[in-house]
Order: structure tokens, then sequence, then C-alpha cells
């Protein structure tokens, strides 16, 4: 996640550092314990039971799980009796389903909307509140929101959206258009009126890396800037963006592999409805398995869904470490 | 000079004014969870209460749900599954970057690569691997599956910490004669509490609003977490409970995620930074 400069290594050094880093990992190498020292042997088979704990838990409940999942892909099961081989059945199902061709154009919709408003509007709000007086109070109101549970939202929000409801009278009341609209009842409306509720809920968290992203800047070329009499918006492009741009990648890096996964505020805000027009990959594959017991089925959307969101994080991570290794 | 001045006072209008309308919905929630139930009409939610009967409602909500055995539940899920998934994660971190593990970067993205299921593929399998051994319905089951959905972020942010401390201090304890296990609990882990704590605090808040494990993986009062205590009571709320009852609360169950929050503002932001997240 980290994008860190690497240390300088000498010429002697350099092969053994590069099998090292291809070995070792790529976070911040520096010139360490020798690989053929005696205090290596020592702790040499000790150390993969440090690694192990972690490594059983998430093996046993998540990647056993999944290859069940993919098996249960290539099979015809309603939950009842076992499973019944079908082959690759189910796949060439998902390309001819207009269900699931509405649920990939939401899934876009949310993956675009995401990276753009509650990191864009998170970026704003922190960069608006960087060293100013009061900036922490300025900054409170959009933090409130993101320790709201899913339950939580889904009341306050169904309640603001619903026929007639608050934000219907609030249009009205300030002569503005969309006094009579129903936010959650066509799609693709009800997909934004859902990403404006995420946005509520989540500019605080994107606000909160940013600001810690800002913190962390080195003051001497903000204040040199300053001097040279560059302030606002020309700080902003030409000295404060340039040095947050990895904090930048990694936030929406996050906010990517999340927003493909988008389950939560949809599933307590519509289930996806009404007529399936707001349902996500997610909440298409828990509909499948969940509501119409077809289990093989929603496998399917299940491991499409896991391929796309692994090609994603694994582009992420590898730009990520190409920047490591430059 | 002046253009800065002016420019500040810009920022803080626009600030002051997303902060308005970001605070609006917040003040919907209590203005109606402060309503006597029967008072409550939709058109004039947003007018503020007249008398105060949050604790009323508050006692309504004792009244028509477990949320008391629920709320210490989902407390004990939020503290010791994140506790455990820090130091595991900052086991292997250690273990990864600064004992240089062989294809450390292999284990290491086998362990974050975790992190990519969608949480409702695993519900299917989960709920019938549960089923045939002893964890279904029960608080160590929960535990153990947020543990293991908390360990691939612990991991990540605990590996690039560690590449970020000297490795020095490590080969100075190692001539002391010090054992790796020694190094990492008396110097590793005190150096990295404060990402270990910002860790931590995001992963209290994940767990604690967790409602899709809880639906499917628990069945009894004495396992079932708050929020799918309280779900039946939130999504049923045009039905049966009146929106004041439903509304105290989602106040009750977010406010240790609120109080913690804020209270550990500060860290959070030196945890994150010092994590170079």
């Amino acid at each position: 996640m980290t994008v860190r400069q690497q240390p300088a290594t000498s010429p002697s050094r350099t092969s053994a550092a590069r099998t090292e880093r291809r070995g070792a990992g790529s976070g911040g190498r520096r010139p360490g314990p020798h690989r053929s020292g005696g205090s290596y042997a020592l702790f040499g088979r000790l150390r993969y039971a440090y690694v192990s704990p972690a490594l059983l838990l998430v093996a046993v409940l998540l990647y056993l799980p999944f290859v069940w999942t993919a098996w249960l892909s290539l099979t015809r099961y309603d939950g009842l009796g076992s499973p019944e081989f079908i082959g690759l059945d189910n796949y060439t199902r998902l390309f001819q389903d207009e269900a699931l061709i509405t649920s990939i154009r939401n899934t876009l919709l949310w993956v675009a909307g995401t990276t753009v408003l509650p990191v864009g509007l998170g970026l704003l709000v922190a960069v608006l509140s960087y060293d100013i007086k009061g900036g922490p109070w300025f900054r409170l109101p959009f933090l409130l929101p993101y320790a709201m549970s899913g339950a939580g939202l889904a009341l306050v929000w169904g309640f603001i959206l619903q026929p007639e409801g608050v934000a219907n009278q609030a249009l009205s009341f300030f002569g503005m258009p969309g006094g009579d609209m129903s936010f959650l009842n066509d799609g693709p409306e009800n997909t934004f009126a859902m990403l404006a509720v995420w946005t509520w809920q989540q500019l605080g968290v994107n606000m909160l890396l940013f600001v810690v992203g800002l913190q962390s800047i080195p003051r001497a070329p903000i204040e040199a800037a300053r001097i040279d009499g560059a302030s606002g918006w020309r700080l902003f492009r030409h000295v404060l963006w340039p040095l947050m741009r990895p904090l930048t990648t990694v936030v929406v890096g996050l906010a990517l592999v999340a927003s493909l996964k988008t389950f939560d505020i949809v599933w307590v805000m519509t289930q996806g409805g009404p007529g399936r027009t707001s349902e996500t990959l997610a909440v298409t594959m828990y509909r499948d398995v969940f509501v119409a017991d077809e289990y093989g089925y929603g496998s399917a959307v299940a491991v499409l869904l896991t391929t796309v969101t692994g090609l994603a994080s694994y582009a992420y991570m590898r730009r990520q470490i190409g920047k490591e290794d430059h | 000079m002046r253009s800065t001045a002016a420019s500040a006072v810009l920022r803080r209008a626009v600030l002051a004014g997303l902060g308005l309308i970001w605070l609006f919905p917040t003040y919907l929630i209590l203005a109606n969870a402060f309503r006597p139930a029967g008072e409550y009409k939709p058109s004039d939610a947003i007018k503020p209460s007249g008398s105060f009967a949050l604790f009323d409602n508050i006692a309504e909500v004792w009244e028509r749900t477990d949320i008391a055995q629920s709320l210490f539940s989902t407390m004990l899920y939020a503290l010791v599954s994140p506790a455990l998934a820090v130091l595991l994660g900052a086991l292997a971190g250690y273990a990864i970057v600064v004992l240089r593990l062989r294809y450390g970067f292999a284990w290491f993205m086998l362990i974050y690569g975790g992190s990519i299921f969608p949480f409702q593929m695993l519900l299917v399998p989960l709920f019938v691997g549960y089923s045939k051994t002893p964890l279904y319905d029960t608080r160590l089951g929960m535990i153990l599956i947020h543990l293991a959905i908390n360990i691939p972020f612990a991991a990540l942010v605990m590996r690039n910490f560690y590449g970020g401390v000297a490795i020095s201090i490590f080969e100075a304890a190692r001539m002391d004669g010090a054992s790796t296990m020694r190094v990492f609990l008396r110097i590793f882990l005190p150096v990295s509490w404060p990402a270990l704590a910002a860790v931590f605090i995001f992963e209290f808040t994940f767990t604690w609003n967790d409602l899709l494990f809880g639906l499917t993986l628990t069945q009894s009062e004495t396992a079932r977490p708050v929020m799918t205590e309280i779900a039946a009571l939130t999504t049923d709320v045009y039905a049966g409970t009146p929106v004041p009852i439903a509304l105290a609360a989602g106040l009750v169950v977010s406010l240790p995620t609120v109080v913690l929050f804020l209270a550990t503002q500060r860290l959070f932001a030196r945890g994150l930074s010092i994590a170079q997240l």
C-alpha cells in the first residue's frame, strides 16, 4: 500500500538485494540480517510459524469457501439434495441474463461514482480544511456519519427519500425541481440516490486519509512555494497535489475494490429493487442464492465478481510495487 | 496577503455550507429519536421535537428486543477479533519483512488475497461448514470468521509499517542474544502500537456494524450480534415499529463507534501516518 523510496543499494549488494526483494516482498527493503549468517539458520524454521496462524485462518475460512463456491458454480443445486454437475452451463447463462446486465451497469456506476464522489469530495474537504484555524471542527460533521451502521443508514435515508418524504419536502420548499420525484423507485435513478447516501457516509473516512496524507507532507516545499507567492489553487495544483499523488492512488485503489463489492447499502435500502433495477453484482449473487435458491448460478456470479475484483486488486498492487521497485 | 485572507474566508464558507448539508440527516435522526413515539408524523419530521422522550424510546427498544445480551456479544466480537487480527497480522508482517521470509511477497499476497472475496460469497459455504461442526450459532464461530476477514488488512498495514522500521534495531537486539519472538514482543510490537491501534479502530467499527454474518451464522439470543438483533426493528419500521423507537435503537447501537471514533481521532491520524498508509 505504501509507496516508499528504495534506499540506495551499494553495487556489491545489488544482486543479493534483488534476489531478496523478489523473494521477500517489496516493502522498504533495507540491508538486513545476512541470509547465510549463523543466526539466520536458528530462526529459519520459526519464521514460518509466525506467518502460519494468519495464513491458516485465511486459508480455511476464506479460500476454502471460495474453492467450494467455484465447484458449486459448475453445478445445479437448490440447497437440498446434492449438487448436479452441469459443466459451464451457468457461465453461458450469465451472458444471456438481462438482470445481470443491469447489475453490471449498476456496478460500473458504483465504481465510477465512488471514485469520484466520496473520494473527490473527501479530497476537497481535506484540502479546504488543511492549515486553517478550527480545521478539526470543520471536519467533524463529515466524520459522524461514518460510525453509523447500515441498518441505521437505511432507516434514516429510507425516510428521507421515500415518496413525499423529507427530500421531496425540502426540494419543494426551496422551489427546486424534483419535489415530486420518487428517488428509490426507478432505475438508474435509485442507484444515483444511493450513491448520494453512500457519499454522505463515506466522505469522512476518505477525508481522514487525505488529512493524514497532508499532515505527513514536509513543510519545506509548501513554505518555499508560499514565499514564491503561490497560494490557493496554484499551491494545490503545483505543490500539494504532486506530493499527495501516492496517497491518492492508494485511496482510489481501496475505493475501487470496495465499490466492486458494493452490497450493504443497496441491500438495506432497496434489496436491489424494485424489479431488480438497483442490483449490483454482489446483490445479484446474494439474491440468486438466498432468495431464488439457485446456489449453482449464484456461485457463478460470485466467481465472476471475485475474478474481476481479484484482477483489479492485482493490477493495483502491481502498480504500487512497480513504483516501489524503480 | 489579502487574497490569502479572502480565500480562507471562502474556504470556511464552503466547508460550513457542506458541513450543514452533512449535519442535516444527523439532525433528523436526533430530532425524531427524541420525539415521543405516539407524536411522530412523517409530514412534521423536520420540526424539532417539543418534548424529550429519548429515554422512553430507548426503554422501549430494551422492551422489544434482546438488545442487552446482543450488545455484550457484539462487544466481545468487536474487541477480540480485531485485537487478535492485528496481533497475527503484525506477527506475519514481522516475519515477512524483518525476518525476510523466503518468498515473503508471495506469502503476503496469499494472506492479503483473502480480502478480494465478496463476503456474501462466503455465506453458504460457511453456513454449511459451521453446521457440520459445533461452530454454528456460537460466539467462538463468530469470533473466528471476524478474525479471518480482519487479518488481510492488518497484515497489509503492519507489513508496510515494519518495512519502515530501521532494521538495525533488530540486528542490535539479536546481537544481545534475544530470540526473534522476544524481539517481536519487546521491540517491534511496542513501537508499532499507534498503527496497531489505528487498524484496531477501523476493524472494531467494521465488526461492530456487521449484519450479514450475524444473519447467517447465528440463531440464538446468546450469539446474535446487535445489528442483526435490531435489523427487524428497523427494516419493519413502516409496518410495525414507530420511527422514533427504531431511530433510538439506531442511536444506541451507533454510540460506541461514534465515541470511539471521535475520542481517538488524533491517535487514528497519527497511527495511519506512521504506517504510511
